[in-house]
This record gives structure tokens, C-alpha cells and sequence, in this order.
């Protein structure tokens, strides 16, 4: 059985919209996703009748005790549609992590597969008042059990973990990290309706940050906030008759490891191993490799995955993304650089989870960046969340 | 205003004879009784065999491992552990099995020097009656 995705290049991406990412929009969430839908179906100069396949992963990405209220906290597929007036024939949400890779699978799928012929992609996420982990709970009952008592909870500390082992096992310092975090806002800051525009920081700023859980400092981590994007695919043969460029998905990959765990508890080994298969899966799925990508963006929800990202897609040696990056390799301005946070990723961003990759992609390959258009960008991958439970998507631009 | 408790574990029939050793300062551990391969936490099905069958004995083990990383938390998500920043999570690698790893705090304190490898065993802290939590302590130091 051969590896390589049959429907290569065969489902594209034909129109967008974002809302602005703000830390708390004034109208609801389901509200701001339906505007966003709806601009993004006329994007792809399309009527939402037309539009009989939707797709997102409405995970609420918090360790609080937060409402999950669809239309309110979260945004499912099913949700959307209804308040579209839509009854689609095909609706589905991704359940695992690495929601944007794993939705965009659906919708690829649906559309080669025929189950529909118009899909709309969405995610939808939100930041509720008060501590976006805090948790008031007394008691730690069922999977809880074995991790909350002692202490040990949020996805801070579980990237903490990994993230020390990395600095410990190849001798890096974390003060490395600031140009990761300087590169993203960077790029975050010439973007109109990033939550960071125009407020670069610099590596001293990166280094008084407040540490949360050693090696994590505040910095290290993307803010959360209220913000929707949607994606519009069809056909490859559909989109030739509409106004934009489209942008191909020539292979998708997405990891679920195997090995049992305390709850929230990602060891540098599981994400490696894991990750590295799902490189390998990617590569051979989309019929390409890391030499012939000219715009990797990889996820950045917390800083290490960047690290992580750029070694098991193999763009430097396991181990080497450190030196990597303080050898100026991921600079997008420099000649040379590898542009993998031009989009500003989620750290330039916001909480807007792998959007900010998918969207980079997007613009850059159909030729829609504008001010920021890149001269040479052609293969395209967005990557989100862990290389081990998330995944990741190759895109294509058309005639390359 | 009322300082907030820590999280306390409410055992269910699966965990009950963990938490009943933990009480005695015992670490007793999940293991298959098909594969004998230890698993934490439990599961319904062993993730070792597949085993559907897997009747986990809870089995004392050394409480014996060795670090394979750590953070040191300066804020807690848990409004429980607030009064206790910052303090020190380790990933152990029990000596028992390779790659079983349990996480607990350092009993040693935040400012203790650490390395990879660094030998540990188990502690406990006591939490309510009958409750004793998991932690680990330092053995090099002694």
C-alpha cells in the first residue's frame, strides 16, 4: 500500500476570511463565526447555498473550569450550519488534537470522496473571562486522580517538561528561545488583524518576561483570545471558475501515539518518535520532501514546538533546531532564512491555534499577501499543535 | 477570605488499592496480570498486551527512579498550590520498568541543583486522613 495521499492535489482552497483577533470580542463568538463564514463563502465568490460541507475541531483548548456552550465558547460544525440555514450533506468536527490538520483532512476527504461539493472550514476559538487555566476544583476524581494532587496540571507544566529534557539532553539554553519569540512577534507585527500589530518585542523584553514553569516563561506561550477564521475548498476542477488562485492540499499527516501516560504528560520521546512518524507519513503522503518546501510554517502555541517541529520535519538534525536558530536559520527577512513564522504564528498572533500557518500558506501561495507577499513561496506547510497528537498539511500553489 | 485546599484524589474502585498503599507510604503500582508489564495509570484494556482482561494487581514496587526532567512552578493553574510557589515537579523514571514515568513534586525544595539521571525515591505527603499523596525525594543528597 502505497503512502501517498490519492487525491493529491486534486482538492484546493478557493477563498478566506479572518475576524480581527482580539483578547474579547464584543459580540459572541457563534456571532463573529457565522460574519466570518459568511465573508469567506463570498471570498470564494460563492452563495451560502451552494455550501454543503462543513468542517472544524471546536476543541475549547483550556485546563479551567470553564462553560463548554456551543455558539458561546465553542463553534461546532453542525452549529455553524444551522445558523447558516444551511442543511449540509456532509458536517463533521475533528476530535483529537491538531484541529486544523485534522479538519482540513475532513474536508479534503469529503470533497474527493464527493460527500460534498463546497466545504466550509472553520475555527472558532475564545477566551473566557477570568484565568484562561485556572481551576478551582477540590477534588480530582477518574483520570484526574493520577496528576492533580500532586500538583501537576495545565499545559504549561506538561510543556515544561519536555522542554527542559530538550535543554538538558543537547546542552541549549533558553535564552535561545528569544529569537523564536522575537522572529514571531516580528512577523505578528506587520500583520493588521494580528492582536500583536505593530508591538514587536526584543530579546531583552523576552528575557525579564515573568517565568510561569521553568523553562516556560510568559513569553513562551501565545495569548488567548476571540477570534474565527474560515477557509472555503472544493474541487480542483470546481475552483477554476472562481476568482481566486487556489491553493492545493497535496498531503495531510496526524499523529496518535500509543504509549500510556499520566494525564497531560508529553515526554521528549513521545514527541519525537511519535512526530518523527508523522514527518515521515507527511513527506511520503504529499509526494515531497523538506528540500522541495519553500514556506514551512511550523506551530508555536508554546515556543519548544517550534523546535520540535522544525527537527522531525527534518529542515535541521534532532537536536539541532537550537543551533539552528541562533545561526539565524528560521530569520524570514534574512536571504537564505527559512521563513517558518512569517505568518507570526500563534506566539505573533494570538490563540488562533495552527490558523495563523494554514492562513500563511493560503495567502502566500495564492499570491494574496499583499505588502507581504513572498517572491518564491510555492510548497507550503502548516503545522499544529505537538508533532505527536497534532499534524500537519503540505500545500501547493497552482502550476508549481 | 478562605485560603484554597489542594485538590484531593477521590479514589474509585479501580484506584482504591493504590491510594489504600499510598495511606501507608507504599507505591503500588498497576501490573497486568497476563503480561505482568506495569501501566500508570490503569487502563481498561493493558496497553502493553492489549489484553482485554487485563486485571491490574496493584504490586508494590522500590519506589526507586531516576529524573528525567523537571520544572520548577512559579504559578499555579491550581489556586490549591498557591500558598506552596514555587515548587518543583519531577519526571521520574521508575527503576522497575524502562519508560515508566510517574511525575510528583520534589520534596527537597525549589532551589536543589538537578540533573538528568538523578536518583530519587518516592515520598508522600499526607493530605487528609487516609490520603497520602505521591512526591519524591533527592537519595544522592543522603
Amino acid at each position: 500500500m502505497s503512502g501517498r495521499f490519492a487525491a493529491s492535489n486534486q482538492v484546493a482552497i478557493v477563498g478566506y476570511a479572518q475576524s480581527p483577533v482580539q483578547r474579547h470580542a464584543k459580540q459572541p463568538l457563534g456571532v463573529v463565526a457565522l460574519d466570518t463564514a459568511r465573508s469567506a463563502i463570498a471570498d470564494a465568490g460563492l452563495t451560502v447555498s451552494q455550501v454543503d460541507g462543513f468542517t472544524t475541531g471546536s476543541l475549547f483548548p483550556t485546563a479551567g473550569a470553564h462553560t463548554v456552550q456551543d455558539g458561546v465558547s465553542i463553534v461546532s460544525s453542525n452549529w455553524l450550519a444551522e445558523h447558516l440555514g444551511v442543511n449540509p450533506r456532509y458536517a463533521a468536527g475533528f476530535q483529537g488534537y491538531g484541529q486544523i490538520p485534522g479538519a482540513v483532512a475532513l474536508a479534503v476527504n469529503a470533497v474527493a470522496a464527493g460527500a460534498a461539493d463546497y466545504v466550509l472550514l472553520h475555527r472558532a476559538l475564545h477566551n473566557p473571562t477570568g484565568r484562561y487555566h485556572g481551576n478551582p476544583m477540590r477534588e480530582a476524581a477518574g483520570f484526574a486522580q493520577w496528576n492533580v494532587p500532586q500538583g501537576y496540571f495545565g499545559p504549561l507544566a506538561m510543556i515544561a517538561l519536555p522542554y527542559n529534557e530538550y535543554l538538558q539532553r543537547y546542552g541549549a539554553s533558553r535564552e535561545t528561545m528569544a529569537t523564536v519569540v522575537v522572529e514571531a512577534r516580528k512577523n505578528g507585527a506587520r500583520i493588521p488583524w494580528s492582536y500583536w500589530y505593530e508591538q514587536p518585542i526584543d530579546v531583552d523584553d523576552y528575557l525579564a518576561a515573568p517565568m510561569i514553569c521553568d523553562p516556560i516563561c510568559r513569553y513562551d506561550c501565545d495569548i488567548p483570545v476571540d477570534g474565527v477564521a474560515a477557509f472555503v475548498f472544493t474541487s480542483a476542477e470546481r475552483a477554476r471558475d472562481l476568482p481566486h488562485r487556489p491553493v492545493y492540499v497535496s498531503g495531510y499527516a496526524t499523529g496518535h501515539p500509543t504509549a500510556r501516560r499520566l494525564p497531560t504528560h508529553w515526554p521528549l520521546d513521545d514527541i519525537m518518535t511519535t512526530g518523527r512518524e508523522t514527518g515521515r507519513r507527511l513527506w511520503e503522503h504529499a509526494g515531497l520532501g523538506p528540500a522541495d518546501v519553500d514556506l514551512p510554517q511550523v506551530y508555536d502555541g508554546f515556543s519548544p514546538f517550534v523546535y520540535f517541529w522544525l527537527e522531525v520535519l527534518g529542515f535541521c538534525p534532532e537536536g539541532g533546531a537550537h543551533e539552528f536558530v541562533q545561526g539565524g536559520g528560521i530569520d524570514s527577512d534574512a536571504p537564505g532564512g527559512l521563513p517558518v513564522l512569517s505568518g507570526g504564528g500563534a506566539l505573533g498572533n494570538g490563540r488562533m491555534h495552527g490558523v495563523p500557518q494554514m492562513l500563511e500558506c493560503y495567502l502566500q501561495l495564492s499570491g494574496r499577501a499583499g505588502a507581504r507577499q513572498r517572491s518564491a513561496a510555492t510548497v507550503g506547510v502548516a503545522c499544529h499543535s505537538s508533532p505527536h497528537f497534532g499534524g500537519a498539511v503540505v500545500y501547493r500553489a497552482q502550476g508549481s | 477570605m478562605t485560603v484554597a485546599e489542594r485538590p484531593i484524589p477521590v479514589p474509585d474502585e479501580e484506584s482504591a488499592p493504590y491510594w489504600e498503599a499510598a495511606a501507608a507510604h507504599v507505591l503500588a503500582l498497576p501490573r497486568c496480570s497476563n503480561c505482568r508489564a506495569y501501566s500508570m495509570p490503569p487502563d481498561t484494556v493493558c496497553p502493553h498486551c492489549h489484553s482485554t482482561d487485563p486485571r491490574f494487581a496493584f504490586e508494590p514496587v522500590s519506589g526507586r527512579g531516576s529524573v528525567r526532567s523537571w520544572t520548577t512552578v512559579r504559578q499555579s493553574f491550581l489556586p490549591g498550590f498557591d500558598a506552596d510557589v514555587p515548587f518543583v515537579l519531577v519526571d521520574v523514571e521508575v527503576d522497575e520498568q524502562p519508560d515508566l514515568r510517574l511525575i510528583g513534586r520534589l520534596l527537597d525544595g525549589p532551589d536543589v541543583p538537578l540533573r538528568i539521571g538523578a536518583p530519587v525515591a518516592v515520598g508522600f505527603e499526607e493530605r487528609a486522613p487516609g490520603i497520602a499523596v505521591l512526591a519524591f525525594e533527592l537519595r544522592e543528597s543522603r
